[in-house]
């Protein structure tokens, strides 16, 4: 699919062409730069109208604009721009023929940022205010604004992710970008905030939110915060993604927009498999009936694993945005609305290893240790519907300059309905399998915050958050059923019904106090703050195995699912407890408490620092419904930390600094992590560990970065992380083969470090926007190696492997190409994403880690405004088709027996492919 | 009576009848210590929650809740004691369990209310036989279990589906339906002489141990599948001498799956078995119907009569079975219809994965039927072995009567497997092989008697060693 490159960039070029008119002459030429007047930085899409003409334009990205074809005479000049004050009664005299250059200077409209933006932000949502927090912030933040998101062809927070520097994502099973990996560090070492607060996630296993929940177009920005500070939470190690919600804007605003596409893989010979939604149970018949219910097949309606086929399903999304400010700008309301209804696929192959590695003779004797081999290869077609409704509300009311309140309410919530049809050929065999599975998985999270800043005297402030979340997450009846054959006749397998869900809340209040005397004549700022979060999660699981009913003495063959029938294996089978998943059902707390104190000052003008300590108190416990002679079956766990930080910006000019960093942070286990739970997995089950300890880090950022103006930038910096207890999954043996388990463990200490640089730069219309981070981290962990042992002959024995952590990629790479021209109201953007190879699976034998192979990502959209308020948009994603490949680091093993498929390289067998096609959206948007 | 002294004297007889040079050996009269009376367990009330102690000859117990014998602990169970189990009960065993029995008072473990349903005439409808009602739970050994010896005892009805909270005891998932688990590889399970009827899942798993299977009869093993005598990575022993009736599976399967870190690979002796019908009830297609050798495990598969059933031996390819090191030869086949004889070696348009070679030593010659060019794997034309080699069973219609399908026998009923005069089964067995012995000779704490390779083919020998259960 390499050669398709060139053909869809000579179409791009002859769009972008297309677009551009061409000028015709005039008798006089009015143009300038329009400039921060504090700074000099230039100010893109600054509204420049000349009085007497009619005439209006926006400057360009560095900061120019220009009246062409105007007639000579005298003329007013007015200069506005969000934030700034407006510049009036600038009088011009143009003479004919002539050209006249006009700079103006603006000043600004607002005060300094705050370290930390959890309150409204002036300039919103700007790739200007963007780039205004990574320089006046004091921790080393990357802001991607919603001007930028806009223009993106993501349509997901998850997906918008990846276009900030040092930051890959992780996907979901059906390819959704789900968590953040940031400076190689995956999900558990990151945190993930809204509005600057922690909210409760229904993710039935992570603490960090599926940022897929969240359409992106709900987000006045969105940040990425990689150094800590003594005022913030401390528990992340790679970053803590901050997404921040629209908020009122000075002016009246409404804003609407609605879209429609669809993906390329879908067509009438691979149409999306659809089944019935409403046919799906809420909940298990043991929820429904009662825990000594017995179950029978009647119980499991068939309607979930019956399908329907579309050919090619249409994507339709729309958003609605209306806020403003009235009685006298003190009460500011902002509401946004966004419906998500998407159809993907992915046709994926999978190359299953068998679940142990094995011993091969070779032909000329001898033998290798530890082999991959692969027993089954499975050709699976995922069709997933996604339908998301966000809605978020915020209301605020000023008092005076020195009292504030906002109220934040957001509504998230997102059904998934997956269908997954798997053919699988047993190799060296006739034998077939063929698995039809729906998954339905609802999210939702809900989060209301309360928040007060007040300013007691001219050294005095305070500020204070009350929020309460609840998230939640459930699979109701994933549902699958098997039959197998060979030689065209089929034998029905088991059919499987498994319901689970799980339910988070989290009430928290944060106070901080500020003190800002003046000493030795200069301002010192003190803060001293503290918060307590109590958090409590529930987890239900059960699963339900029925196998067919065997006909006299025979197998039951297989016509179709419809005819096919079910029971138990045995008469009492069908009740609660022989199905539930005990370990996997249970209520855990979580209580931390905090609290810091802080001191900004500044040393000889231009060094400034910030530092002091967090102390944060952590209480775990959980509570299992095993029966009393289970070991662990509930439990505590407390510990405190003291985190210490500091950072120091030197300011060498007004708009370049260096930074320093350091800070400590800790990362808390999941709950699933410490809970004994048992969950099946690939290999193994995996259990949680009561006895883990959490992970404590140090954290090293030296940065240099430059702010010519706009939203140029340029920034390189390196950090180096150490850290302690990192947890991984390791084997223990409980018992037989079904009791050795995959369980969470401690592993001396990793390390992680890297270098990032990031590059912006407007030319004219033109603009660049670049960034690279290369990252190496390494953990040494036990895996199982298969050998042939003198002795006990084929075993295995424990080794230590030093590898990449889970998620790392030595490059990770972002390069997009703009045009902007604010004249025709034209936007245009080529988007490209590189990330290198990384271990997607850590496998528990030595060296047989399932890495994901480097990724290419390129996808183009645009923007045309037209009749002033209305613009049209497309986006397309994936222009390349780029498959997305799974290898194992090892040659691949052929014979004249099996040819494995899909095999490119000679010292690796690729395991999985994934293919998505391009998809594209194309729709409509209102701006008042 | 002391059975070591007894035995001592015995052989010492036969030694000084057959060596008069033995006469000058030392004659010893030793005192030994009576054997710890552990405390009798009381029959006067049902039975749960923690056991120990001996439960009596002849006594009549019931078990209404789970019994859960501590590490450390050891039940004892003296010939004849018969224990009712009610309730969907179970046996968990920590500690160690010793039962017993002997040729005149075996033990039972059984449901009473089920006994008196059993039916073994040929046709049964699984769905409704209470073979596969899954009456009680059965014996689950933790990891910590050291022995588990079963001689001369009946295991009946037993496979229901763990409850969750039965599963955490001995670390299993609930739903899980074995009759007997063991999970020790260091551990010894001895079953000797023994009976083992009915079930839901694998009726015994050895997840791992060191094991002797001696001598027993297996019937109507796993209701919609299940291997009897299931041997996960990390278990070492023999199994030789057991009848296997109606099946799901397989009666005997070897697998190097799961081996903990540091066992020993699993490397199983099979010799002088008999396999009667199995294979029909397994729902998952070419899984096997007498012995399997998979997944990394070796061993010696010898002297096996297999009749009517639905797989001959099976050497897995992927995953592979340590191929290098599996010995097998002198394996007796019949089958009554092409359907059977076409699955001597099985073959890959069936599923089951072809590898077994075909050996010279085989019975019947495969050079009667398989044609020539053959390749291990590859579809024959058996027609010319159907109905060849009738091994002529003391009491077993073959043919097999045409009103009874090949999975219309499951249990052994008035039938007698032992072998006619006239038997061309007869001296046709290889005895130039050593068991692997991998547990201790002793009366109690191990196996009674390892019977050496038999010159007749199957599990019951015409000068009546072996297999000791028949009319």
């Amino acid at each position: 699919m390499r050669h398709a490159y060139p053909n869809t960039l000579k179409l791009l070029t002859l769009i972008l062409t297309s677009f551009i008119a061409s000028a015709t002459f005039s008798q006089a030429v009015l143009k300038g730069k329009i400039t921060d007047a504090k700074t000099g930085e230039a100010l893109a899409g600054a509204t420049v109208q000349l009085d007497g003409s009619h005439m209006s334009v926006l400057t360009n990205l560095d900061g120019t604009y220009l009246f062409k074809q105007v007639k000579p005479g005298n003329y007013e000049l007015k200069v506005s721009y969000e934030g700034y004050k407006k510049a009036e009664d600038i009088n011009i005299v143009l003479q004919p023929i002539a050209t006249l250059v006009r700079n103006v200077a603006l000043e600004q409209n607002i005060t300094e940022l705050s370290e930390v933006n959890i309150t409204t932000a002036a300039v919103s949502g700007s790739d200007r205010s963007a780039r205004q927090i990574e320089k006046n912030a004091a921790p080393i933040v990357s802001v991607l604004s919603a001007q930028t998101m806009q223009l993106l062809p993501d349509l997901t927070v998850g997906n918008s992710l990846q276009r900030i520097s040092g930051v890959s994502v992780q996907r979901s099973g059906s390819g959704e970008a789900r968590h953040a990996i940031i400076r190689g560090m995956d999900q558990r070492y990151n945190n993930t905030l809204v509005n600057g607060v922690k909210v409760s996630s229904p993710d039935p296993r992570y603490r960090s939110l599926p940022l897929d929940l969240f359409p992106s177009e709900i987000l006045e920005r969105l940040e990425v915060v990689k150094s800590g500070l003594p005022s913030i939470e401390g528990d992340f190690v790679g970053g803590s993604v901050n997404m921040v919600m629209k908020s009122a804007p000075e002016k009246f605003m409404l804003q609407a927009n609605a879209s429609t596409g669809f993906s390329t893989l879908f067509s009438s010979s691979r149409p999306f498999q659809a089944y019935s939604h409403s046919a799906a149970n809420a909940q298990s018949p043991a929820e429904r009936m009662g825990s000594s219910y017995n179950a029978t097949a009647s119980d499991f309606p068939k309607g979930t694993l019956n399908y329907t086929n579309k050919n090619l399903p249409f994507n339709t999304t729309a958003g609605f945005t209306i806020g403003g400010r009235t009685h006298d700008n003190k009460l500011g309301v902002l509401t946004s609305a966004s419906y998500q209804n998407i159809y993907r696929g992915d046709n994926n192959t999978f190359l299953m290893p068998n679940a142990q590695p094995q011993i091969l003779n070779l032909s000329g004797g001898g033998h290798l240790d530890n082999q991959a081999v692969i027993s089954d290869l499975y050709l699976r077609n995922y069709s997933t519907q996604t339908a998301r409704i966000a809605v978020h509300n915020k209301i605020d009311y000023v008092f005076n300059n020195r009292n504030s309140i906002a109220l934040y309410n957001m509504y998230v919530h997102m059904n998934e309905f997956e269908t997954r049809n798997t053919y699988d050929s047993v190799y060296l065999n006739k034998l077939t399998d063929n698995l039809m599975r729906s998954r339905t998985l609802k999210q939702s999270i809900y989060n209301g915050t309360l928040r007060g800043d007040h300013t007691l005297s001219d050294v005095f402030g305070l500020n204070w958050t009350g929020t309460y979340s609840i998230a939640k997450g459930a699979q109701p009846d994933w549902a699958e059923y098997d039959y197998q054959g060979a030689n065209n006749s089929y034998i029905a397998q088991n059919m499987t019904r498994i319901w689970q869900h799980n339910k988070n809340q989290d009430l928290a209040g944060y106070l901080n106090f500020l003190y800002r005397p003046e000493i030795a004549g200069s301002k010192v700022e003190f803060s001293l703050g503290g918060m307590y979060r109590h958090r409590t999660r529930d987890n239900y699981q059960i699963d339900y195995k029925l196998t067919p009913v065997t006909v006299g003495g025979v197998p039951q063959s297989w016509t179709d699912f419809n005819s096919a029938t079910y029971q138990f294996k045995s008469a009492d089978a069908g009740i609660e407890s022989k199905n539930i998943n005990t370990s996997n059902t249970y209520t855990s707390h979580e209580n931390v408490g905090a609290g810091y104190l802080q001191a900004k000052f500044t040393l000889l003008q231009k060094l400034e620092v910030i530092g002091g300590a967090r102390a944060e108190h952590t209480l775990q416990n959980y509570a299992t419904i095993a029966p009393a002679t289970s070991v662990n079956r509930s439990g505590t766990v407390s510990y405190t930390d003291l985190l210490p930080s500091a950072i120091l910006r030197y300011a060498l000019t007004s708009d370049q600094n260096i930074r320093f960093s350091y800070f400590r942070s800790i990362i808390r286990p999941d709950f699933y992590q410490i809970v004994p739970t048992e969950d099946i997995g690939e290999e193994f089950n995996i259990k949680g560990n009561p006895y883990l300890k959490h992970t404590k880090a140090d954290n090293i950022d030296l940065k240099y970065e430059i702010f010519p103006g706009g939203s140029a930038q340029f920034s390189v910096g390196a950090f180096y992380k150490a850290i302690y207890d990192p947890i991984e999954l390791g084997i223990t043996r409980d018992g037989g083969p079904s009791a050795q388990y995959l369980t969470p463990l401690n592993f001396g200490t990793a390390r992680d470090y890297g270098i990032e640089a990031v590059f912006s730069k407007y030319f004219g219309m033109f603009g660049v926007s670049a960034n690279y981070t290369y990252t190496k981290s390494k953990i040494t962990t036990t895996k199982q190696y298969y050998y042939k042992d003198d002795v006990k002959g084929a075993t295995f024995k424990t080794v230590n492997q030093t590898r990449p952590m889970q998620g790392t990629s030595p490059s990770i790479g972002n390069l997009s190409l703009l045009y902007k021209n604010p004249h025709i109201g034209l936007d245009l953007q080529l988007a490209f994403v590189y990330v290198g190879e990384r271990i997607s699976i850590v496998s528990p034998y030595y060296n047989l880690d399932y890495w994901q192979a480097p990724q290419e990502l390129l996808s183009f959209s645009f923007e045309k405004r037209f009749c002033k308020k209305f613009s049209l948009y497309g986006k397309v994603n994936n222009l390349t088709n780029q498959p997305v490949r799974r290898y194992i680091k090892q040659s691949p093993q052929q014979s004249a027996a099996v040819t494995l498929p899909d095999q490119i390289y000679s010292n690796k067998t690729v395991v999985g492919k994934d293919i998505y096609n391009m998809d594209l959206q194309t729709g409509v948007r209102y701006k008042f | 009576m002391n059975l070591k002294f007894s035995i001592f004297s015995v052989a010492l007889t036969l030694l000084v009848l057959t060596s008069c040079s033995k006469w000058s050996d030392e004659k010893r009269d030793l005192y030994q210590p009576p054997a710890v009376v552990v405390s009798p367990i009381s029959d006067a009330a049902p039975l749960h929650g923690g056991i120990t102690g001996t439960m009596l000859a002849g006594k009549t117990y019931t078990i209404d809740g789970d019994v859960t014998i501590k590490a450390g602990d050891t039940v004892f169970v003296q010939p004849g004691a018969h224990i009712n189990i009610k309730n969907q009960a179970g046996l968990f065993v920590k500690g160690s369990l010793i039962s017993l029995g002997s040729k005149d008072a075996p033990v039972w473990f059984t449901v009473d209310s089920l006994q008196k349903l059993k039916n073994d005439r040929p046709n049964q409808d699984p769905t409704k036989d209470p073979a596969f009602a899954g009456g009680w739970v059965g014996i689950y050994c933790d990891t910590s279990c050291y022995q588990l010896i079963l001689k001369w005892t009946h295991i009946e009805f037993a496979g229901n589906p763990l409850t969750a909270d039965q599963g955490s005891l001995v670390h299993q998932k609930s739903g899980t339906a074995f009759s007997i688990l063991f999970q020790n590889p260091n551990g010894i399970f001895v079953m000797e002489d023994s009976w083992l009827y009915g079930g839901v899942d694998d009726p015994i798993r050895i997840s791992n141990g060191r094991i002797c299977f001696m001598r027993n009869t297996f019937e109507k093993g796993g209701a919609h599948g299940g291997d009897c005598l299931n041997a996960k990575g990390g278990t070492v022993g023999d199994m030789a001498y057991n009848l296997f009736v109606g099946m799901a599976t397989n009666g005997q399967k070897a697998s190097n799956k799961g081996i903990p870190a540091g066992a020993s690979q699993t490397n199983i002796r099979m010799w002088n078995n008999t396999f009667v019908h199995c294979g029909y009830r397994q729902i998952q297609i070419g899984r096997g119907g007498d012995i399997d050798f998979e997944e990394g495990a070796k061993g010696i598969a010898y002297n096996n009569l297999i009749v009517n059933c639905k797989f001959g031996i099976r050497i897995v390819s992927n995953p592979a079975a340590d191929t290098a090191n599996i010995s097998y030869g002198y394996n007796y086949s019949y089958g009554d219809s092409l359907a059977v004889v076409n699955q001597i070696y099985p073959t890959n348009a069936s599923g089951s994965g072809g590898w077994t070679r075909p050996q010279s030593t085989d019975i019947p010659a495969y050079t009667a039927f398989l044609p020539a060019g053959y390749k291990y794997g590859d579809s024959y034309d058996g027609t010319p072995a159907i109905q060849k080699n009738n091994p002529l069973f003391v009491n077993f219609p073959l043919p097999v009567p045409n009103n009874i399908p090949l999975y219309g026998i499951q249990a052994v009923a008035n039938y007698d497997f032992r072998l006619q005069v006239n038997s061309p089964a007869i001296g046709k067995g290889y005895i130039n092989f050593s068991p692997l012995a991998a547990v201790p000779i002793d009366p109690k704490y191990g196996a009674t008697e390892i019977t050496l390779p038999g010159r007749d083919i199957g599990a019951f020998q015409f000068n009546g060693t072996g297999n000791q259960h028949h009319p």
